[in-house]
């Protein structure tokens, strides 16, 4: 029993992270309506940064700060340099755009820190593993069970409780509406995509001290927050956080029966949802 | 009006048919032996492919680009980690670039594709990687398998360990869940039961997993005395992280038992590198004079030391050389009888390829990494501690008949 209940641990600290790659990948996604196939590469930045901030400056807490407020910045200067100017053009173009900046991202990753993957350690204060009575977990994934938790809240607080969370969710519904209104809809394109890099550049610089640094690490990652997306519902944002956590704890629960289909798993669930509900989880559309 | 004669026509109508139905008779004309490298640039392994080709390239140009006074014409293609792609771009390069020698890819279920495609098109093909197929239940006459027997790995690397570790006998293992991973679990259970191992879980994954931490957890609650993966790549890499952070190395040890050396050590820090084990095909450290001369070079040219991807890249291509030279021909049935039974001393020490099987018998290297205080320099990882070169008992040998050509 304590083995399943560490199992479930386990898949609710993977499937938050998950989850926080869903938010910013779905937020991109229902506002601007582009497929961002950059966030992968963008979640890759924020991990190689918070390593080099960290190893520069000696400081991981100030390198958790900075390193995804650099890839904030580097998604504000991506909307705001290319994005913007592709809005007219359609889909297609916006879709290749976006292809085309996740291949440059890589390969600028591989350009500036080597084709060869390396290790960061967490903080000493939480290495090692801490007694839960139950299992002996990782001191690192508690505390990023605990600030994924946390960020994912921020966020939905934010989305829901403020005055301009309630102008981008009216985004999401009605563009045209919104901008009707007399609210400047490029500010919010410009603001929704700053947010969703952000929050991928905070999944990868939590994830650098689990899975170190590796230049394809963000294609690993792409692939699962579509299915997030997809999953709870394109644009839906609580949607988002079940989808995160509900593959989280199947992959772990598989694992620990039938490890082959670890990956698969992940499919597997959000085919059976798509069958029975096309729309994911939470959506309308 | 056209001034063109009868007679201009007939001549630009031969010229045609030269240029465009023979282009066989024109390519035999060439004097060029063409080899392929079929190099991985894309997929799993996109990050192996191009130290494969410096170590490939290395070989060759010792040579000066030639062999038996001809010319040798040396082409790559990304298999891109896939089987489909592998034999088809092999494929293409033995009939349009004439290619009729063929090393790689890195992939040992892509591998046993392209050793079909070898088959079917009567070309050489030589290989290097952990499935046992190859020189096994599907050999033949046209593929050689240059790494040793994941028998001869599983036996250096389980004695090794239990003659330094004989109390733990407790052991949990992670298995990359294709043919090599498959080859080596079978031998290291059966190596296993002689020291009386037991295998308190065998867990096998998917290849190119990244999300570690559920196998390690069902590893950590089996309270093993020791965890050995066999994986490879990024899938031994992201376990060996995963099972530091887990807080199960340095405590238990962990033996990544067929592991690429230098390769995955360097993106492992020191402290998760304690305690960890290594059985690997090639370390630079090995004492051989091949390896020393090699190590040198490609430590001047490239800045670090050449890990198994390279060394065995450039060693295949040292053995189909030295059975060009053996052979005194470029004619694929000559070299093909000149490399069975073949015997060189190269990086590894003494090899001799099994003319039955096409196997390679060869020494296998177990290290033990340093800790920290200890490494001489960055790339100072670990001591070979024992090589093996304990060739397949008969009695597990799938390869009958090698066949005929």
């Amino acid at each position: 029993m304590s083995f399943v209940a560490a199992q479930i641990l386990n898949g609710i600290a993977t499937g938050m992270l998950y989850a926080l790659m869903g938010l910013g990948l779905s937020l991109i996604t229902g506002i601007l309506n582009i497929p961002n196939f950059a966030h992968g590469a963008l979640f890759a930045v924020g991990a190689y940064l918070l390593a080099t901030v960290a190893v520069a400056i000696g400081n991981f807490w100030i390198a958790l700060l900075v390193a995804p407020l650099g890839v904030a910045l580097l998604g504000l200067a991506i909307e705001y340099v290319g994005i913007r100017r592709l809005y007219a053009a359609g889909h297609d173009y916006q879709l290749l755009f976006t292809f085309g900046l996740a291949l440059i991202i890589s390969e600028s990753i591989i350009l500036i820190w080597g084709p060869i993957g390396s290790s960061y350690l967490p903080p000493e204060v939480l290495r090692g593993g801490a007694d839960l009575g139950f299992t002996m977990y990782p001191k690192y994934r508690l505390f990023v069970m605990l600030a994924a938790g946390l960020l994912v809240f921020a966020t939905w607080l934010f989305l829901e409780k403020t005055r301009y969370g309630a102008i981008m969710r009216a985004g999401i519904e009605n563009k045209e509406m919104v901008s009707l209104l007399g609210i400047d809809i490029k500010m919010l394109f410009t603001v929704a995509f700053a947010l969703g890099a952000y929050l991928a550049g905070i999944a990868g610089a939590l994830i650098a001290p689990i899975r170190g640094l590796n230049p394809s690490m963000g294609v690993d990652m792409l692939g699962i927050a579509f299915v997030v997306v997809a999953l709870g519902g394109l644009g839906n944002l609580l949607g988002a956080i079940a989808a995160g956590l509900i593959i989280g704890v199947a992959q772990a629960l598989v694992a620990a029966y039938w490890t082959e289909a670890s990956t698969v798993v992940i499919y597997a669930v959000m085919a059976v949802v798509l069958l029975v509900r096309p729309q994911g989880l939470f959506g309308i559309r | 009006m056209s001034k063109l004669s009868r007679r201009d026509v007939l001549k630009f109508g031969a010229g045609a048919a030269a240029g465009l139905g023979f282009p066989s008779i024109v390519r035999a004309q060439s004097k060029e032996i063409v080899i392929l490298g079929l190099w991985d640039q894309t997929g799993a392994f996109a990050d192996v492919g191009p130290i494969n080709d410096r170590g490939m390239k290395m070989a060759l140009e010792e040579r000066g680009m030639q062999i038996l006074g001809r010319p040798i014409k040396y082409i790559t293609r990304d298999g891109a980690t896939q089987a489909g792609t592998s034999t088809r771009r092999t494929e293409e390069a033995v009939d349009g670039d004439g290619a009729k020698f063929v090393i790689g890819p890195w992939s040992s279920g892509v591998a046993l594709a392209v050793s079909e495609v070898a088959k079917r098109k009567k070309v050489v093909h030589l290989f290097s990687g952990g499935t046992e197929d190859i020189s096994g239940a599907r050999c033949h006459r046209y593929s050689f398998q240059w790494a040793a027997s994941p028998y001869t790995a599983a036996k250096t690397v389980v004695d090794s360990f239990m003659k330094a570790n004989p109390k733990a006998k407790r052991w949990h293992l992670l298995v990359a869940d294709y043919a090599f991973g498959w080859s080596v679990e079978k031998y290291v259970k059966e190596v296993g039961k002689t020291h009386g191992i037991e295998f308190v879980g065998a867990d096998r994954h998917p290849l190119g997993e990244r999300e570690f931490s559920n196998y390690v957890q069902k590893a950590a609650a089996n309270k093993p005395d020791a965890v050995a993966m066999i994986n490879f790549g990024g899938d031994a890499v992201a376990g060996a992280r995963e099972i530091y952070n887990f807080g199960l190395t340095p405590k238990v040890p962990l033996i990544m038992t067929w592991s690429s050396g230098v390769e995955e050590l360097v993106q492992l820090s020191p402290e998760i590198r304690q305690n960890i084990w290594v059985g690997s095909n090639f370390y630079y450290t090995a004492d051989t004079p091949g390896a020393k001369e090699f190590v040198k070079n490609y430590t001047a040219k490239f800045g670090n030391p050449p890990g198994y991807a390279p060394s065995a890249a450039y060693s295949m291509t040292r053995l189909l050389l030295a059975g060009f030279d053996k052979a005194k021909s470029a004619e694929v049935q000559d070299v093909i009888r000149a490399l069975e039974g073949i015997e060189v001393n190269d990086i590894v020490g003494r090899m001799r390829m099994d003319a039955a099987t096409h196997q390679n018998i060869r020494p296998y290297f177990f290290m033990r990494c340093k800790s920290k205080d200890a490494m001489k320099h960055a790339t100072d990882f670990a001591d070979i501690i024992a090589t093996g070169d304990t060739p397949l008992p008969k009695e597990y040998g799938a390869c009958k008949d090698i066949g005929g050509f």
